[in-house]
């Protein structure tokens, strides 16, 4: 494949952008005026619903990349970020009256500094100990909130609806969270060509060569864990006043991490477009599967079941298997 | 101070099934490098098993780990093979089993949960409600009976690994897995046979809880991350960490309970792995990384 691209290469390789240019162009112009139907036509209150969860999970998948995907660092905590950007929102909201629209950014700041206190603890190991210390943290972190008084305990906390014309309450999540998401794929976008990226990749291949080819591996790790918080806390302060009520039990159990970690591996850790085709993929078949068999055990099992196919067949993920084998359409290869 | 020895009781007679608990997790890792997160799910698997034959039969709980033992570590071969066998050996498969059985705890949760719902059950037979009177102390019988049985359990892989053929294998293949293959030991078969007799540790811990404490599908994930913080105490891969591990976090706990109430009590576990985590990573007997 290599030798293909020396001969042909720039041709082919402004073919490729031009296309990938034209893709990305028609999504955004798209995604931008999918609302649009709901004000003209209405009815499209579903959709919207679908695509503003799609997003936040696209947004989450990317997040999560970061950490799991460059560094090779496996978290199975990542909720821990999305309830506390939820309840930062919601304390704000609820006792200080600023409105979760305008508090967003500064949730996303707060989960990324508990992001690095976190794993300044939790990174000086490698391996195993991490992951193990992921699972302690949303137990942990279950237990400090149930007993919260402040911020209702396990009874959870109510906020008030947004105040707008029931047709159009949506729209402000739906622009906000597609922000988010763009935000979230342009940061892994970025990270990836950074030299920090680089650094982070080296880590995941071989941490101690990368240790002595002088990459500060545990700053980096910390930084890679800490980003990776940012546009997570964010999504769960809106996801947070989207719901108009946030329990424990809605972010922090350990099927919601896991399937944090489910849709980023099934569309490819350590790509750019993976985590969004994972978080499609994924969204669709989580609705199909709801439907189908309502949101209890069975719900576990399919993603347990989903997962294990995934890691024993396709470790790569769809874009990691579509690339190696060189079958990657142009339009999703954005390495 | 009466009061400070009873609950050193109560701390070391649990921290003796914590042990047992801990054993099976901890061997795996030593053999095999793979932190089993299913390894708690498998415990309730089994002590489910106790608690049908315990309801279907009257086949006194403790007395179940000659089935929940040895369905257990034909599980374990049966999961090795399935699952482990090729991806053992090579470094980049190896990164995602860890996943791998995180995957399988979720599916054996979910389907217990399916079956038989999520509704706390747990064993009773007559010694679970019993006490011994010493003075002014006593001794809940369940929790004796459970540690006397787990500390028989230890004292026979204690002494299968040291002096057994296939236990000095085991001990070669934790020491240095390459070293062992090079002298002739069957590393494959090793493990195979590591991960049974983990998850025959499992399922004998599983028919412990089921009278110690109830239990629920949903539960195990609690229990596991206690395992693991204990383990990562002791050091991960050191049977001898994990029963200090186990004895001294439980005991802590135990204060911590009674102190603050039981909600806390698990807290004292994850505190403690963070805390290990920032003073000793590597734990109090495990080896240093290297570099």
């Amino acid at each position: 494949m290599s030798t293909d691209t020396a001969i042909a290469g720039p041709a082919d390789q402004t073919d490729a952008n031009r296309s990938r240019r034209i893709f990305l162009g028609i999504i955004i112009v798209a995604t931008l005026a999918f609302p649009l139907l709901q004000v003209f036509f209405g009815g499209f209150s579903y959709w919207l619903h679908m695509a503003l969860f799609l997003y936040m999970n696209i947004a989450i998948a990317s997040s999560w990349n970061i950490i799991g995907g460059f560094a090779g660092y496996i978290s199975l905590g990542h909720n821990v970020f999305f309830a506390i950007g939820g309840y930062s929102a919601a304390i704000l909201f609820a006792y200080f009256g600023v409105s979760p629209f305008i508090a967003f950014p500064l949730c996303g700041l707060i989960s990324m500094g508990f992001g690095f206190i976190i794993g300044m603890m939790t990174l000086r190991t490698r391996g195993p100990t991490f992951i193990i210390s992921t699972i302690a943290l949303v137990l942990l972190a279950k237990i400090l909130l149930d007993n919260w008084d402040y911020i209702g305990g396990s009874n959870g906390i109510s906020l008030p609806l947004l105040d707008m014309p029931v047709e159009y309450v949506k729209l402000p999540f739906y622009y906000a969270m597609l922000a988010i998401a763009a935000g979230s794929v342009f940061l892994g976008y970025s990270v990836r060509r950074w030299k920090f990226g680089l650094g982070l990749r080296a880590i995941s291949q071989d941490e101690t060569k990368a240790e002595v080819a002088g990459i500060p591996t545990r700053f980096y790790k910390t930084l890679a864990f800490a980003l990776s918080g940012l546009f997570i806390g964010m999504a769960g302060a809106l996801w947070g006043y989207y719901l108009t009520y946030l329990s424990p039990a809605i972010f922090l159990t350990i099927l919601v991490g896991a399937k944090f970690v489910l849709m980023t591996i099934l569309g490819g850790r350590g790509t750019i477009s993976g985590p969004i085709v994972g978080a499609i993929i994924f969204i669709s078949a989580n609705e199909f599967f709801v439907a189908q068999f309502g949101a209890t055990e069975l719900n576990i099992v399919a993603t347990g079941v989903l997962l294990l196919l995934v890691l024993m067949f396709f470790p790569e993920g769809i874009v990691g298997t579509l690339k190696r084998n060189g079958k990657l359409p142009a339009i999703l290869d954005w390495d | 101070m009466t009061q400070a020895i009873q609950i050193l009781i109560i701390g070391l007679t649990l921290g003796g099934v914590f042990a047992l608990m801990a054993s099976g997790l901890t061997l795996i890792f030593g053999v095999m490098g793979i932190v089993n997160l299913a390894h708690a799910a498998f415990m309730v698997a089994a002590a489910f098993i106790s608690f049908f034959a315990y309801k279907g039969l009257g086949l006194d709980p403790i007395a179940s780990i000659v089935l929940t033992m040895p369905v257990m570590f034909v599980v374990g071969l049966v999961v090795y093979r399935l699952f482990f066998a090729r991806s053992i050996d090579d470094p980049k498969k190896r990164s995602v089993l860890v996943l791998v059985t995180f995957a399988m705890a979720l599916v054996i949760e979910g389907t217990l949960g399916f079956f038989f719902s999520n509704i706390y059950r747990s064993t009773n037979p007559p010694y679970a409600y019993d006490a011994f009177l010493m003075g002014p102390f006593y001794l809940p019988k369940g929790q004796f009976y459970a540690t006397l049985m787990s500390a028989l359990i230890l004292g026979a892989l204690w002494a299968m690994l040291r002096f057994t053929r296939l236990g000095y294998a085991i001990r070669a293949t934790t020491h240095n897995r390459t070293a062992a293959e090079v002298v002739g030991v069957n590393v494959d078969r090793v493990s195979m046979f590591v991960f049974g007799i983990g998850m025959a540790l499992a399922g004998a811990s599983g028919s412990m809880i089921s009278f110690l404490f109830s239990f629920y599908p949903g539960k195990h994930w609690e229990w596991v991350a206690i395992l693991l913080s204990l383990v990562v105490l002791g050091g991960m891969g050191s049977l001898l960490g994990a029963l200090i591990g186990a004895l001294s976090l439980s005991v802590i706990s135990a204060f911590v309970n009674s102190a603050y109430g039981p909600t806390w009590s698990p807290v004292t576990f994850y505190l403690a792995l963070f805390a290990i985590l920032l003073i000793r990573p590597q734990g109090l007997l495990g080896k240093k990384p290297e570099l």
